[in-house]
Formats: C-alpha cells, structure tokens, sequence
C-alpha cells in the first residue's frame, strides 16, 4: 500500500507540473545499496535539494513520489506555493504537488521530480515501528533509469536511460474527464512493423493456449521459416500468442530483419522456429 | 493498514543467512517478460495460473507478497485457508517464468478495486505480484525497451515480518471508488482496430520505395501488383520511404475490407492499382 498512490490525490489533484527537462546526468551506472525492512520494504537513502539524507521507501508501485511534510518544510519545497482552497484540500487527500529540483537516491540523480507533499498515513504506520520514513520514491525517479532490483545483494543500480516519465496526474486526470464527459476514447490501431506473411484464428469459445494459423502466405517470411498452416501459434518473442489481438500487439513492436523465436504446436510437440519478418504490410 | 499486510510472522524462521551475489546458479537463464505501462504508469504484465488467464498483475515492490483477486481465485477453484492464503500450483508470468506451489492471498486490495471501478488502469486488473515472489529474481526495468530482464536468483529471500498494531482503514478509499465508479458508469473500451494487409514487401532506393514481392494469393496480387512497380503514393498521399508506407496506413487507419488506392510507377507509366486489404500481417 505504500505502493500506492495516495489514490485521491492521484485521480483529483491539479495537473500542475511541466514536463521534466532532459536528464542532464551522464549515463554511468551507479550503485545504490538499500536496507530491506522487515516488511520487506526497501528503504532508500535520499538527499532533496542538497539536504538529507532521510529514510524513504522505494517502490515500483508507486507511480509518484512522496515526501513527508516535515521534510518538505526543512527542504523549502513548498516555498512559494499558494495555499490551498479547502476543495484542493479534499480532493488532494491532502497532498500537494510540488518540484524537487535535485533528487539524490544514493549516488543516483535525477533533476525537477515531481513529488506530492503527504503524510501517508501506511508510511507514518511503518515510521512507527521501524525508526523514521519520509516517503516514497516511485516511478517519477526510476522511469529515467534503466534500473536493477537485487534483493539478494540488497542492491539497486541506475543508469539514466534518456525516458520522461508522462505527467501521471494529468493521465489520471484525462482519464476522470473522460468518464464525466463520457468521452469515446480514440480507436485503437495495432500496426504490425513488418510483414510476416500469416493469417490467424481464434474459435468462439476456444479457450486453448495459442490461436490456430490458417494462412501461411506463399513468399512470406514465416513460409521461409517453415511455418505451416494448421500449426497452432504458442509464443510470437517470448510474448503469449492467445488471441488474434496478442498476436498483433507482438508484431507491434518488432522492426523488420529482427530474428523472432516463434513457438507452435505441431502434431502435439512443441517447435521453435526462427522468423524474419520483411518490410512490407 | 491492515496488519494482514505485514504478513509472516509465523515465516519469520525463514531468515537464512543471505546468500552471496557470487552464489548465483551460473546456467540461470535471464527472462524477458514483457509489460505494459497502465495510464497510472504501473507496471503491468501477465500471468496464468494453473494454465488459466492470462491475468494482469501489478508490478509491486512495495507489496508483501503475491495477490490475486477473490474474483479470480472462485474461478480457478482456490480456496484461502483461515488466515486468507492461497496455493497456485502453477504460476507463469508471460515471457517464460514459471513457478511452481506459490502461495498469495486471496484478496481484492483497494487500490485495484479502485483503478478497477474507474477503469484508470485501462485494463482489467487481477492481482499484485510484490515482494515474496520478485525477490526470487533479479530485475532490470527500463522503460525504454518492451520487456524487463528477470535473471532467477539462487536465494530464498527472508519472509515479511508482522508489526502488529492496527494501521489506517484505506479500505473505505477502494469502496469510494466503486461507489464513483458507479456514479460515473465504466469507461467505454477504445474501439480496436488491426490494420489491414496487403500482402507486398518493399525496399528502398535512391529514387524511393519498390516492391520486392507480392505474396501469393494476397489482395496485392489479387489486384494486379508486381514486383519492380513503384509506389509513389497511399492514399493520394506521398510515400517517400518504406516506413512512409506503414506509418500512412497506421494514419489512415486501414482495416481489413477497406479499399486502398496505390499509385505506382510501371516502367514510365503511372498506374493506380486499388487493392481491398484483407485479414493477416
């Protein structure tokens, strides 16, 4: 639950923030070792805007960053913000928006991260019995690294990887709108980036793995494979291949010349077979 | 917070002396699993369990164990004992993990109840996969590739430990959810479309995009395309370069039946060719 977003804040507050600049920091892995608590949360330590560094919680369920009241105080990160109305209040759940301009996990950084000022109340029931805990750094920090959890050597590395996370208030935001409005989402458009040359099915009330192959176009790159019409389509890049739709969101994302492991059911066994899809639609 | 969260206590014999990261199984075999980013950028991915699914399943550190929801654990026939656990004989996470005899609560967590009232995650969710099954593996997360990298560990990671006490009711927040989310009714789902297929591969040169081959039996060769012609525009529009191709049918939203107006180069003359793109990729 500290995975959580403060769920009110999250959908209600204002979108407020600016996209965050270019991560400025050069990419270098470093490493960042964490105290596992006995809940088995990881404890992180943080410096903001220079100071620190304090106690928090790092958490891939966290879709935003959390810092106390108390540290936001001493750290000058509502410093200039309006007060808020007493509707901000409620709908906030009590949080505020508000920039950490240099945020320090370890020896990681990551420059303008938003944060959401709160006391959460599951992160005050922790601090209480494990010693002092200041928040939660959530995706607002790690989404800019390339990023590896080792509970084993109790450590984490990060390496910026060029990635700004999108504005997740606004997300949710745009989502809550649209339910009011009752908004048609746009269409969907699963556009396969190469050619394969296949043709699958899937039967009403088929609940099998996979979807039947029914077309293996002559000249087409799965023929050259020595896919046949009639296999049964497992696995497309190690993704499940259980409805029409999987198999379009896995050839989604593959360019073409990619060689792609692609699994079938043949006469009961299971083959691999090696796939390169060709330019072309 | 429930102290449910906090779970184990009974486990708390578990604390091996941890392993040495040099310990590690040397043939472990590295799994790409893929993910998806929800609009709540969660990190979601799949998993079946005993075969059945696939299920979506938050990524979640800050999580104690494995969760999966009543809904469907009554399908699947797994009943919690006393204390609200459950044994998943099978568990596969998509992208090749498979884990036999995990144990998880049977329960609905707020915070899924409540993405799940306002459809914020812009997909179903079933569950939480947190500490007791992501400490087995050590991951990479980057959000600027398709999959993340779990290496399996050879390691038994130390149970959470119960605090005791009783924490704040968040559960009333997952009830607020779905009361609005009945207020406001489910979001509509986008409508999905697959791109239509042509069946013609192309490559580039000086002068633009050519056709390389038609398939067999393929609307393209149905509709008179050949090899050497040169496609200069979809649609009416200019097509400069192979990706020109498949970025104007993305555009153009292309379905399958839709009629397509190719203007292509024949040797000196220039053709139009309509093509009714059918079913594949």
């Amino acid at each position: 639950m500290k995975r959580c977003v403060p769920l009110l804040a999250a959908v209600f507050a204002a979108a407020w923030m600016a996209p965050a600049r270019a991560d400025e920091w050069k990419a270098k892995p470093v490493v960042v070792p964490f105290e596992l608590l006995k809940t088995r949360h990881m404890a992180v330590q943080v410096r903001i805007n220079g100071k620190g560094p304090y106690r928090l919680i790092f958490d891939t369920g966290a879709p935003v960053s959390l810092i106390s009241n108390k540290v936001a105080k001493q750290t000058g990160l509502l410093k200039g913000a309006p007060p808020q109305s007493f509707l901000e209040k409620l709908l906030g759940g009590g949080g505020r928006p508000a920039k950490v301009e240099k945020l320090e996990v370890g020896t990681a950084k990551a420059a303008d991260v938003p944060v959401i000022v709160m006391d959460h109340p599951t992160v005050a029931l922790l601090a209480s019995k494990l010693g002092p805990i200041e928040g939660i750094v959530g995706c607002s920090f790690f989404a800019r690294h390339r990023m590896t959890i080792d509970y084993q050597a109790k450590q984490l590395t990060f390496t910026p990887n060029g990635y700004q996370p999108p504005d997740v208030m606004k997300g949710m935001m745009e989502a809550v709108q649209g339910l009011l409005n009752k908004k048609e989402p746009p269409a969907q458009v699963f556009v396969p980036a190469a050619q394969w040359g296949l043709r699958v099915a899937k039967a009403e009330g088929d609940d099998e793995a996979g979807v039947a192959i029914k077309e293996v176009m002559p000249g087409g790159a799965a023929a050259a494979a020595g896919l046949k019409a009639g296999d049964r389509l497992l696995t497309l890049d190690d993704r499940w291949t259980d409805s029409v739709l999987d198999c379009y969101v896995a050839v989604s994302a593959i360019k073409p010349g990619t060689a792609v492991k692609v699994t079938v059911q043949r006469g009961g066994k299971e083959m691999a077979f090696t796939v390169r899809p060709k330019s072309g639609l | 917070m429930r102290s449910l969260w906090f779970l184990g206590a009974a486990a708390l014999c578990c604390f091996a002396p941890p392993l040495r990261a040099d310990d590690r199984k040397p043939e472990a075999r590295t799994h790409h699993v893929p993910y998806r980013l929800t609009k709540a950028q969660h990190i979601m991915v799949r998993a079946k369990i005993n075969g059945k699914g696939p299920y979506n399943f938050i990524i979640d550190t800050g999580a104690p164990a494995l969760f999966v929801s009543t809904e469907v654990c009554r399908k699947l026939g797994v009943k919690p004992d006393a204390k609200g656990w459950g044994t998943f004989d099978r568990f596969d996470i998509e992208g090749g993990v498979s884990l036999p005899k995990v144990r998880g609560r049977v329960e609905d967590p707020f915070q899924l109840k409540g993405m799940n009232a306002l459809g914020l995650a812009g997909a179903d969710l079933h569950g939480i996969i947190g500490y007791t099954v992501l400490a087995k593996f050590r991951m990479e997360i980057d959000f600027t590739r398709d999959k993340m990298a779990w290496t399996p560990l050879n390691f038994q990671p130390p149970a959470p430990v119960e605090l005791g006490g009783k924490g704040p009711d968040l559960d009333a927040l997952g009830g607020l959810f779905e009361m609005a989310g009945k207020l406001l009714g489910k979001p509509p789902m986008p409508e999905v479309i697959v791109r239509g297929f042509l069946g013609l591969d192309v490559a580039e040169d000086d002068k633009g995009v050519v056709v390389k081959g038609v398939l067999g039996g393929s609307p393209a060769a149905a509709a008179g395309l050949k090899a050497g012609d040169r496609i200069t525009e979809y649609r009416g529009r200019t097509v400069r370069q192979a990706e020109d191709l498949l970025k104007l049918a993305a555009a153009e939203k292309t379905r399958p039946g839709d009629e397509v107006k190719l203007t292509i180069e024949r040797g000196a003359r220039e053709k139009e060719i309509i093509i009714k793109a059918g079913e594949g990729f």
